[in-house]
């Protein structure tokens, strides 16, 4: 949304001149709101007004890309409070920091393999802060240049020495790390390293104003800030502040991506933390002592739920076959839909039957049953179609016997024709199937 | 939606009455029936039948604050009126109302900000009604420049648009839907919007059903409360509907026994 009258209004010269070509400051300030007259009419503009008109014309919160190659990522770019909102668009980047004082290359083998496969997504940890505990800029290098040889992971720089980072930016410039972090001591040589290299550079302050403070001073646009908090409850508070500022006030100075670092030594606590980060808009978070996959796992989960679009149903892989238990030949088969509220409703009162059984979600572009069947995606004729023709189910039973929901019962026809199947009519409800299963599955195999 | 009940206005026979005769009664009595049907204010106007002094209206308060808690929407032009009725009222009133007529601004707006009041600000001038949705809103935004010039809230700001008989201003009607828009443009936090709602339907038939739907399509252009027949249950059936439908309220069920709540 672009400013309001009242904001263009308070901004204007109020001269009441009439030379832009409307009677006063105010019904200019409304054409301009309405867009129906220029800025540059008024004979008498400030520069605070073109910085605000500018202000009114950008996103509230910058996009920086971070790294290159596989792992290259945008963060930043969001648009909302809630995500039920609409969405949040650019997953947070989950970072975990190697000291240039430990056993470097042993702990980038550790992050390496904080990676997994979940609903069919590889969710991993996908940046490395390496950081200059030493003091040492030599020993940085040198840990950068293990982290970079031994991982395609985006690197965070983590010192403010600018000689420091200059010399780390040798070696690792090309793969676009964010220099962390510019500072009200080092910020016009750190802005020069990042403007040199083309880095995203993060920038630091003591906090919310101070950090407000020292992003004006700085002339680069692709920031990523830190309000310097580290307590959960005010790095909690400052992330608030920092979005709400954004996308309520069109506050330009905190109009970026955010990285918070998280405190707690024990790894389910610093998960619990950094996932509070995840949830209150953080761009990126960096982390510790986190590095088994057993940890990592649950944190890198409420990401990919977090920034799962909400206005898309979720859904589950279809058109394919899902084992329920250790079912064999004689076990019943369910038809439902990829919808996954639908296939799960289902998945979960089979297994409350304790029966093993197949579970076959037909695609339906993850529509529940009803939804489904009323647009057209779940016939007879389509889903014997899909059975026929790209599955192999014959092998897996030797009865030939399908379960449909009873709230399809007009299908069953059609699907026998189109399948050569016989159409069983379950229970309207998957609450039902135990039930349907203890009690009618065996006569039914044998009729 | 906020509703502002109407009913407690001299220009009802019972109420006119009440005032003449100094009998608080008549207005008791609607002032708690109104408030159990679901208003938020009760609109007070002594009406024709009396003259509008300091004296009365803020009698009028008195007697609505004695009986019931709840806010009153101070209804009259005269300032000393108004003045006297903030004096006596407990808790934020609401001024009804102001124009964008300078002078009108500065007699009322400074009390509104000493007496930390909410008030309607009628989209016109002296010049009259508008008849184009531009002007109303180049009114309101009179308006709006000067509550913030005052350092009144802007939430505390309710812009009336001014909805005309639809009998015989029928052109007005969409161009009062268009100005709701607009006014929530004008500042953020906007400034709220309000209807006396009761004026489209005037002297035309099926008042009722003329009146809820403007109500809800109103609503729809993003109205945030009106002044109005708080008593009409078909009128908070809508309402209700309407607050599911734009999202407003959570749907269940009982919804329309839930927004009366």
């Amino acid at each position: 949304m672009g400013l309001t009258g009242l904001e263009i209004y308070k901004k204007l010269p109020q001269t009441n001149c009439g030379e832009c070509g409307s009677p006063t400051c105010l019904a200019f300030a409304m054409q301009l709101a309405e867009g129906k007259a220029e800025l540059s009419e008024c004979p008498d503009v400030s520069d605070e007004a073109k910085a605000a008109l500018d202000a009114a014309s950008k996103p509230p919160i910058a996009t920086v890309t971070v790294g290159a190659g596989n792992y290259e990522r945008e963060i930043g770019g969001e648009t909302e409070l809630f995500r039920h909102d609409k969405t949040f668009f650019n997953e947070t980047g989950v970072a975990v920091a190697v000291s240039d004082e430990e056993d470097v290359a042993a702990k980038v083998e550790q992050i390496n393999a904080l990676s997994f496969e979940r609903v069919g997504q590889d969710i991993e940890v996908d940046m490395i802060a390496v950081t200059n505990d030493s003091g040492d800029a030599d020993t940085f290098v040198e840990a950068v240049q293990t982290v970079a040889d031994n991982s395609e992971r985006s690197l965070i720089l983590v010192t403010e020495d600018s000689a420091t980072m200059e010399a780390a930016l040798d070696i690792v410039a090309d793969q676009n790390p964010l220099l962390y972090a510019a500072t009200a001591d080092n910020y016009e040589a750190m802005t020069e390293l990042a403007k040199d290299n083309e880095c995203p550079l993060a920038v630091k302050g003591e906090d919310l104003d101070s950090l407000a403070e020292l992003t004006k001073k700085v002339d680069y646009e692709d920031l990523v800030i830190d309000s310097g908090a580290r307590g959960t409850s005010e790095v909690l508070r400052d992330q608030t502040v920092i979005r709400r500022l954004c996308i309520k006030k069109k506050f330009r100075p905190v109009g970026f991506p955010t990285i918070t670092f998280t405190t707690k030594e024990d790894p389910q606590e610093e998960v619990m933390q950094a996932s509070t980060y995840i949830t209150k808009y953080a761009g990126i978070v960096v982390l510790s002592n986190t590095v088994e996959l057993a940890e990592m796992l649950s944190l890198l989960t409420v990401r990919q739920n977090i920034y799962t679009d909400p206005r898309v149903p979720v859904t589950v892989e279809p058109n394919k076959v899902y084992e329920v238990g250790e079912p064999d030949e004689n076990s019943p088969i369910f038809i439902t839909t990829n919808f996954s509220l639908s296939y799960y409703s289902v998945e979960g009162d089979v297994s409350a039957s304790k029966e093993p059984a197949y579970i076959i979600p037909i695609d339906t572009d993850g529509t529940s049953v009803l939804t489904a069947w009323a647009a057209d995606k779940f016939g007879g004729a389509k889903i014997g179609e899909i059975l026929t023709e790209e599955m192999d189910i014959e092998d897996m039973v030797d009865h030939r016997k399908l379960i449909i929901s009873g709230y399809v019962a007009v299908i069953s026809g059609k699907l026998e024709e189109a399948s050569g199947w016989d159409v069983i009519v379950g229970p309207r409800e998957s609450s039902g199937i135990p039930n349907f299963i203890s009690n009618r599955w065996e006569s039914e195999l044998n009729e | 939606m906020i509703i502002i009940g109407e009913r407690i206005n001299g220009m009802f026979n019972d109420i006119g009455e009440a005032i003449k005769n100094q009998d608080p009664t008549a207005i008791q009595e609607w002032a708690v029936k109104q408030l159990e049907a679901g208003a938020n204010y009760l609109d007070a106007n002594v009406g024709p039948a009396v003259e509008d002094s300091p004296e009365v209206m803020k009698w009028l308060v008195e007697v609505i604050q004695d009986e019931v808690d709840a806010p009153v929407c101070i209804d009259t032009t005269n300032v000393d009126a108004m003045e006297a009725a903030l004096e006596v009222h407990k808790g934020t009133a609401m001024i009804n109302s102001v124009t964008a007529e300078p002078s009108k601004l500065e007699a009322i707006l400074p009390l509104v900000k000493e007496y930390e009041a909410e008030v309607i600000g009628l989209a016109m001038d002296k010049t009259g009604v508008p008849k184009d949705s531009a002007t109303r809103t180049a009114k309101a935004m009179e308006i709006v420049a000067n509550v913030d010039a005052h350092g009144i809230p802007m939430e505390d700001l309710y812009v009336d648009p001014l909805i005309l008989p639809v009998n015989v201003a029928q052109d007005h009607a969409p161009e009062v839907l268009e100005t709701i828009k607009q006014v929530k443009l004008l500042a953020d936090p906007a400034p709220k919007t309000v209807l006396g709602l009761s004026n489209v339907s005037q002297n035309c038939t099926n008042m009722g059903l003329i009146n809820r739907t403007f109500l809800v399509m109103a609503m729809a252009a993003g109205l945030d409360a009106a002044i109005m027949e708080a008593n009409d249950q078909e009128m908070l059936d809508s309402i209700a509907t309407a607050e599911i439908i734009l999202n407003n309220d959570i749907y269940c069920d009982s919804f329309l026994k839930q927004f009366r709540k």
